[in-house]
């Protein structure tokens, strides 16, 4: 059988693709690949996803494309009794710094601004280095990506911020805060960010291994 | 094992156009068309820009401060700079789309601040939130504009706020703030602006709205005053202190009146004068429209003070002008000495004058040139009591000395002038004080006081008290005087007496009356043949009383009365006079005297010397019974005697023709004595009245009572003498001697028929004349007009008596 080692060095690795094998994404069992249905599961079997990277690309762009007025338009509108303040997400964090709040306001940064701008990062790297290759060894590249995935669920906590305060302060004519309409673009900006790292399948990486180490087979 | 794997067909990748490309693609697609038309329509409806220039910031803030039109917000300031050259601070405003096109040259802006007026507080919202920018433009599309200038303070009329839109214009320093109101009874019915000088600067000018709902209030003859300030009153009713409200005290305000109905309709624009105050507004009414004045100088010979620049110059009563300028003047070649005379400068609106025709200052001269040639000056004249102001007067004076409106090169005609009238009022007052002063109110309540003091001395005088008991003592005695014996046998002998006359009469008719009766009836007869002869000589005697009556009327009875009159004037100067007041002691003085006098009588034996001279009256009464032995000559003198009265009687018959004509003389003297002045009579009478009521209050009036007392005991004793000194016996004796005398009489009897005869004759004679009587119709008619006429003299005695019955106090105080 295959012996596979996890040196990070490349290997020669035969992949089920090769062999003419596909395995079930659901139920693991593997059928050659002519089978376009698991018999098993009955789940669709595809041996490499041809539109992995373009279904990445179209959502990553919606969620960029929502990013943008999520920045631009208030996220937050403060209203005491006779003010109405509206403050954008990093206008919100640059006013609690001149306020001594440094530390929130750098959680603020980071999760609403370092982690969407890293996953865009992370995730168009990921689909370029499939197609361009990369320097970076394709042990980081499946990490890299595990972390993007994982870390979109908590994206979503600026959100739950918004959310729970706007519920909190409805002090009628008194205060009240509600959520700007940048809080609706952030959001649909998480969510297609990870739809789009959802969309990118893993394998490709591996896929490149095979095309650049084609001697690897013979050793 | 079978290794061998299922063929895995490996179909080739198919090669479509759009290979690579999946559906998913539209997604993005989709999102980005959205996007792009988002923003496109975003910037579609984004309005225009508006620029406006404001003096100062203010507290406008890029970004957040807003522009509201009537109170929505419209839009919002996107940048805030300075012109050039730091002049003025612009602020650039995004308009909304939908209000973009309203916003034309004719839009005003001004920033809304926080304000404390004495209206009240405006912009109170604006304290913690910010200012807000406010626009006002109407509801037309005009040409739009970018750049506006910004207002200092909120116009008078908003867009859309209708009104009639009037200005003011005003001399007076009234207090017109921004925003003050026009009150209609005491009702804010509109607005007015800012002041605002007029470029010649002599009067300032004042916008101003009446809402719509009160447009129909205000015509062309509507006068507006200035309500502004407090007006202080000192009148009959004491101080008051009028304003109208707080705020027009504080801001000042306008309030108006239609004095008189007939004004047409103002348009808007139309521009009406303040006046100072109410009054003024009036009278500017009835004030033509006014020209140039006539400016007229007058010199009054006295210099009194009180006159002042502004004093009115009245003619009829009517202010026709003022005084403008007063000065001293001393000229010793005009006035021929050097005293200071009063050189006033007056100007006289000709409108005012009410002159036919086109009104200007010419035929204002000319009319007062005519009418100082007829008697017309100028005069000063108090125009208060109180202030003793001064007022100039043109007045007609009727006999003038002829004068002339003299109008000298380069001075003002010169007004003639006639004597003051200038009444001092404090002066008169002092006198009419003085006088009040001077009356003697004291003395006459302390004549009042004594007269009451003696009228309540003599009231309880002990004396007077005494005096009702003596009476009844006297009325004892007489009492006991007619219950005695003797008086008793008074009725026994006139008894006796009657009895003889009874037989006396009886021999009387035994003689044969009758025959002698019948005999003295033809006498009479003839008798009367002969009167009726006798009397055509009548008519000349009634002539001659006439003539008499006549003269009766003539006599001046009104002069007797006022005579009388005067007479009464005299008596009461005479009872008024201390010998009067003595007379009371001089009467006191007498009683005391027959006071006296009776007690000497009765100390004297008086009583017994009364009884003596009783008895030597019985013994005359013997006397005379023998002398009546003497009457049958007597008698035949008595026939004698008769004979004379029938011819006298005779020529009373013939004399009774005349003697209606005399009645009506008679009558006539009687109407005069109806009209006589009975009441100044009586007038006189009441002085009279009085003057014996003071009489009455001095000493010795009080003391006589108390000799009337003393008198009336005398009376008592003396009665009481002659009751004890028999002076009864005395009476019987003489009425016993009278029997006597009887007796004698019944001897003359005899003789009587002869006497009867001779009264038959008279009777005829009577009998006649009594006929002629009743011939006289007139006569009788005539007596019975007499007897009316006394009757009402007695009517009008008896109505003058009930009334002086009813008020006695009428005699007293002369109603």
């Amino acid at each position: 059988m295959v012996c596979m080692e996890l040196t990070g060095k490349p290997q020669n690795v035969v992949s089920a693709k090769d062999l003419n094998l596909v395995a079930c994404t659901r139920c693991a069992k593997v059928w050659p690949v002519s089978a376009s249905t698991c018999g098993r599961c009955g789940h669709k079997l595809v041996s490499r996803d041809s539109q992995s990277l373009s279904r990445v690309w179209a959502l990553w762009v919606i969620g960029f494309m929502c990013y943008i007025p999520a920045n631009i338009f208030p996220m937050l509108k403060t209203r005491t009794l006779f003010q109405e303040e509206n403050s954008t997400i990093i206008g919100g964090a640059v006013e609690l710094a001149h306020y001594g709040n440094f530390g929130i306001a750098a959680i603020i940064i980071f999760a609403s601004v370092f982690i969407p701008l890293g996953k865009f990062w992370a995730v168009a790297y990921l689909a370029i280095s499939i197609k361009a290759g990369s320097r970076i060894s394709m042990n980081r590249r499946q990490m890299m990506y595990e972390v993007v995935e994982y870390i979109g669920r908590w994206s979503m906590i600026d959100i739950f911020v918004v959310a729970i305060m706007s519920a909190l302060v409805q002090l009628k004519t008194l205060a009240s805060i509600n959520p700007g309409p940048a809080s609706i673009f952030f959001a649909l900006s998480v969510i297609f960010t990870m739809l789009s790292a959802q969309a990118f399948d893993s394998r490709l990486i591996w896929d490149a291994q095979v095309k650049d180490g084609g001697p690897g087979r013979d050793e | 094992m079978n290794d061998e794997l299922p063929d895995v067909s490996v179909s080739p990748v198919r090669k479509v156009f759009f290979s690579g490309a999946s559906f998913i693609w539209i997604l993005p697609i989709l999102a980005l068309v959205v996007a792009l038309g988002v923003a496109w329509q975003t910037y579609n409806s984004r309005g225009p820009l508006v620029i406006v220039e404001f003096e100062n910031g203010a507290g406008i803030k890029a970004g957040e401060t807003e522009l509201r039109y009537r109170d929505i917000t419209v839009g919002k300031v996107e940048n805030v700079g300075f012109t050039e050259g730091l002049g003025k601070v612009v602020a650039s405003i995004r308009v909304d789309k939908d209000v973009a096109p309203y916003i034309d040259s004719s839009s005003v802006f001004w920033i809304v601040q926080p304000e404390v007026t004495a209206q009240g507080i405006t912009g109170l919202s604006t304290v913690l939130s910010g200012v807000h920018i406010e626009g006002s433009w109407d509801d037309q599309i005009g040409t739009s504009t970018e750049r506006f200038v910004g207002a200092a303070e909120p116009p008078l009329i908003r867009s859309g706020q209708a009104g009639l839109e009037i200005a003011f214009r005003t001399v007076a320093n009234g207090q017109l703030t921004d925003n003050a109101p026009i009150l209609f009874k005491g009702i804010e019915v509109g607005r007015v602006g800012r002041a605002k000088i007029a470029p010649r600067g002599n009067y300032a000018i004042v916008e101003a709205l009446i809402f719509e709902e009160h447009r129909s209030l205000v015509n062309e003859n509507t006068r507006f005053w200035d309500a502004s300030g407090f007006s202080v009153n000192i009148g009959p009713s004491g101080a008051e202190i009028d304003f109208s409200s707080l705020a027009t005290l504080v801001g000042g305000g306008v309030t108006f009146d239609t004095f008189v109905s007939g004004g047409g309709r103002v348009q808007d624009g139309s521009i009406f004068e303040i006046y100072p105050d109410k009054e003024s507004a009036r009278n500017s009414l009835f004030n033509a429209s006014e020209v140039d004045p006539l400016k007229l100088s007058v010199v009054f010979e006295d210099n009194i003070s009180g006159l002042a620049v502004g004093a009115p110059v009245e003619m009829s009563g009517l202010k026709i002008g003022e005084v403008e300028a007063l000065s001293g003047v001393v000229d010793y070649d005009v006035y021929g000495d050097s005293r200071v005379r009063l050189s006033v400068n007056i100007s006289v609106q000709p409108a005012r004058l009410g002159l036919p025709g086109e009104v200007t200052a010419q035929t204002a001269l000319a009319f007062l040139k005519e009418r100082v040639a007829t008697g017309l000056r100028a005069r000063l004249a108090s125009a208060s009591l109180l202030t003793g102001g001064l007022k100039i007067e043109f007045v007609d004076v009727p006999d003038a000395t002829d004068a002339q409106l003299v109008s000298e090169n380069g001075m003002s005609p010169q007004m003639p002038t006639t004597e003051s009238e200038v009444s001092d009022a404090a002066a008169t007052v002092e006198g009419v004080f003085n006088r009040i002063n001077s009356l003697p109110i004291e003395e006459l309540l302390n004549s009042a006081i004594t007269f009451l003091d003696s009228a309540e001395a003599l009231v309880s005088d002990q004396a007077l008290r005494e005096t009702p008991q003596d009476v009844r003592n006297l009325l004892a005695e007489i009492q006991g005087l007619v219950a005695s014996e003797d008086v008793r046998n008074i009725p026994v002998a006139l008894n006796a007496t009657l009895k003889r006359i009874e037989t006396l009469v009886a021999e009387l008719e035994e003689q044969q009356l009758s025959a002698k009766l019948v005999a003295a009836i033809d006498t009479v007869a003839d008798t009367a043949d002969s009167v009726s002869t006798s009397i055509e000589g009548v008519p000349d005697l009634i002539n001659d009383i006439r003539a008499v009556a006549q003269k009766a009327e003539a006599l001046k009875v009104e002069e007797l009365i006022t005579e009388v009159t005067a007479l009464v004037d005299t008596a009461e100067a005479v009872i008024g006079s201390e010998e009067a007041a003595a007379l009371p002691v001089a009467l006191k003085d007498a009683v005391d005297q027959v006071n006296a006098t009776l007690k000497e009588l009765r100390d004297g034996g008086a009583v017994r010397d009364l009884n003596q001279t009783l008895a030597s009256a019985r013994q005359a009464a013997a006397n005379v019974a023998t002398a009546t032995k003497d009457l049958p000559e007597i008698s035949a003198k008595i026939s004698k005697v008769l004979d004379d009265a029938a011819k006298a009687t005779d020529a009373v018959n013939s004399s009774v023709a005349g003697v209606p004509q005399l009645i009506a003389r008679f009558e006539a003297v009687a109407n005069k004595a109806e009209s006589l002045e009975v009441e100044e009579l009586l007038s006189e009478l009441t002085a009279l009245t009085r003057t014996a009521d003071e009489l009455i209050g001095t000493e010795d009036a009080k003391a006589l009572p108390g000799s009337l007392k003393r008198a009336l005991d005398e009376v008592n004793y003396t009665l009481q003498e002659l009751r004890e000194g028999g002076a009864i016996n005395n009476v019987n004796q003489t009425l016993a001697s009278a029997r006597n005398a009887a007796d004698n009489i019944a001897v003359t009897a005899r003789d009587l028929p002869q006497i009867m005869e001779r009264l038959t004759g008279l009777f005829a004679q009577a009998s006649r004349t009594i006929q002629g009587y009743d011939k006289g119709d007139q006569l009788s008619r005539t007596a019975q007009d007499t007897l009316r006429d006394i009757q009402k003299a007695a009517d009008a005695l008896t109505s003058l008596a009930r009334a002086i019955e009813r008020n006695p106090n009428s005699l007293l105080l002369g109603r």
